[in-house]
């Protein structure tokens, strides 16, 4: 424990982690305004750049984005009624209209406190519920593995974009995608078409950066000629202690929320946020109001959003199992600085693990003093022009996935991901579930091979360990929950 | 409902039996090596199954609930799928950077941008990105036209 808390400690005596949180956290705050760039393309596109660095300071840059590019989306979500990022789509619906009837100041101010405890709020969950999760996690044996990795695969089913079916397509095809190359046990060549560059798999990188960055583009595309019309503001105003009297509730119920959305797997921010204003609204006296630029609206949305950062980086350090697309890229970026995810990450690497913590936490509170002194400059980045915007973010997603191993094969996957990503989402299918599915592929397989070896092949006795028989009935509920909700109170659809 | 709404559960399909095809051509692995676990042809075999029912499902659903016709995308969305092509070429037969610098440059002006300021995007971005990548990161990008002269 005390070697924990001198970990944190740590980072705030580390000049140069300081100085990397500060200009991280500006460039999160960047790329969360920019409409379409978001935490997740953010981090896939920075991943390359993170390489050189000791895995530490990586991590931290990709954490440290994740956190201020969340909170940022709600920015332009309240200026210019368009959400910086998918996770603040529900900041638009009270935040906006506060800002046309002039209060674009205080409506800010509610989104950076409530985003701050929010996020303070996780980390602090994250710091006490990872290594007791850990603790669990270390009994864990294949079948118990692979019944988990099931359950975090029926989760997709429920990703916010996207209908389930489609959901649990893409996460199929990513499986499917993580068995091109050698087999493991056996090294026989699966799907890999004479190409030799092919033999370790495909890399998990340039997949990224093509189904969230490269696909992303193509969707902008169409919005190229957009007209954006900005609200004026004078300055952001921190809350009232009428103001604080009457979001304080909301802003704890969305940070319990918001923290356990996050853990669930492959559940994120936008789902979090989405549950969050909604919860607000039905315990709120003041129903009327949303819609029309409640605080309590603006104030449930954004610490769930920002809760979910801290709550989704548990199942991706202790399992393994991403939990959002962008813990996907972080759990990408754990795996290619050498950094095992897993129950042994906090026993083996407890300085890094809680180094990363206290970065977070550090994060959390730069973007507090950017979001109240700084969030009209930052809004006016948001007005950079696409024809800019995107074509530079051409140019780094290809080098940026040439760099990773000097290849021109993942430049070209970057390419063709962007085209499937794009084609998919054209007709409904999410991304995410693609990246969740392409992580966990190997990890589900691996351990079902293993946990057959274990019984001699008689699979019906991974059920019968009671972990992994827990886990088979979530993954159950995770697939047909919706289903059988409706079928229980009668509602369709 | 339209034929054209069963395309896109088609292709998955189509995909899905490839797949098993191809799996079922592959090697097998000797009993003492695989033991009772499973060949690797059938995980594939078993996802792709899985796939298909699921698409059963999801022409159900779209039989139940039409959805909306995707309306076509515009020109700058198509051109720029074009220039990703032409990137290919370039980079395979000219040079990288040049790839990068014409693609940049023809998708600046495809999304409206005005000529000097795209000029400009597509000279200043790839130098800069690629001086960061040579003296910063110390990676070396392919031989071409353009890397040729700088490496010597």
């Amino acid at each position: 424990m005390s070697e924990a808390l001198q970990a944190m400690g740590s980072v705030v005596l580390d000049p140069y982690l300081i100085g990397l949180i500060f200009i991280t956290t500006v460039l999160g705050v960047i790329i969360g305004v920019l409409p379409g760039l978001g935490a997740t393309t953010g981090a896939a596109l920075l991943l390359p750049f993170t390489l050189t660095m000791e895995p530490v300071h990586a991590i931290t840059v990709l954490a440290t984005i994740y956190v201020s590019a969340t909170f940022a989306g709600s920015i332009t979500a309240i200026l210019i009624n368009t959400p910086g990022t998918a996770a603040a789509a529900a900041t638009t619906f009270d935040g906006y209209p506060l800002a046309q009837r002039g209060e674009a100041g205080r409506a800010l101010g509610v989104a950076v406190v409530a985003s701050t405890i929010g996020g303070i709020f996780s980390v602090l969950v994250l710091c006490v519920a990872a290594p007791m999760l850990a603790r669990v996690a270390y009994e864990f044996r294949p079948p118990e593995y692979f019944a988990l990795t099931l359950f975090g695969l029926s989760m997709l089913a429920s990703i916010s974009a996207g209908g389930a079916v489609k959901n649990l397509i893409g996460g199929i095809f990513g499986v499917w995608l993580a068995t091109i190359g050698a087999e493991k046990t056996t090294s026989i060549e699966r799907f890999m078409f004479g190409n030799y560059e092919l033999y370790e798999g495909l890399s998990f990188v340039p997949v990224m950066i093509g189904l969230f960055a490269m696909s992303e583009l193509l969707v902008q595309s169409k919005l190229a000629n957009k007209v954006v019309e900005t609200v004026a503001m004078q300055a952001v105003k921190l809350p009232t202690k009428e103001d604080y009297k009457r979001i304080w509730k909301t802003i704890l119920r969305s940070c319990g929320i918001g923290t356990f959305i996050g853990v669930l797997p492959a559940e994120g921010a936008t789902v979090a946020s989405m549950i969050g204003y909604s919860e607000a609204r039905r315990w709120s006296k003041n129903k009327d109001e949303f819609g029309k630029g409640s605080i309590e609206g603006i104030a449930g949305a954004e610490s769930a959003n920002n809760a979910a950062t801290g709550g989704a980086m548990v199942p991706t350090m202790v399992l393994g199992i991403p939990g959002s697309g962008t813990t996907a890229i972080i759990l990408v970026g754990l795996m290619v600085h050498g950094l095992r995810p897993g129950p042994y990450l906090f026993t083996e690497q407890v300085g890094t693990v809680y180094q990363i913590f206290g970065a977070m936490l550090l994060a959390n509170i730069m973007f507090l003093g950017m979001g109240l002194y700084a969030a009209k400059f930052f809004a006016r980045i948001s007005l950079v022009p696409m024809s800019i915007l995107w074509p530079v973010v051409f140019a780094l997603s290809v080098i940026g996935a040439y760099a990773l191993s000097s290849s021109l094969l993942d430049v070209w996957i970057v390419l063709i991901f962007g085209v499937i990503g794009f084609f998919a989402r054209r007709h409904g299918f999410a991304v995410a579930p693609i990246a969740v599915g392409l992580i966990l592929g190997e990890m589900v397989e691996t351990n079902l091979q293993n946990s057959l070896k274990m019984f001699e092949g008689e699979w019906w006795q991974i059920a019968m360990q009671p972990l992994a028989a827990l886990f088979l009935v979530l993954a159950v509920l995770g697939l047909c929950g919706p289903m059988l909700f409706r079928l229980i109170t009668g509602k369709k659809g | 409902m339209s034929p054209r709404h069963y395309i896109v559960p088609a292709i998955i399909a189509v995909c899905s039996v490839a797949v098993i095809l191809v799996a079922l051509q592959l090697d097998e692995s000797p009993p003492m090596i695989v033991g009772e676990s499973m060949q690797p042809r059938a995980w594939p075999i078993f996802l792709m199954v899985i796939n298909l029912i699921l698409v059963a499902v999801l022409v159900l659903q779209l039989r139940k609930n039409t959805p909306d016709t995707v309306s076509l995308e515009p020109f700058a969305t198509w051109g720029s799928m074009a220039l990703m092509i032409l990137f290919y070429a370039l980079t395979t037969w000219v040079d990288m950077f040049v790839g990068i610098a014409v693609v940049m440059f023809g998708m600046s002006l495809l999304w409206g941008g005005r000529i000097w300021v795209s000029a400009l995007t597509a000279i200043l971005t790839p130098l800069l990105v690629f001086l960061l990548f040579d003296l910063v990161l110390q990676i070396r990008f392919p031989r071409g036209l353009l890397t040729n002269w700088y490496y010597g």
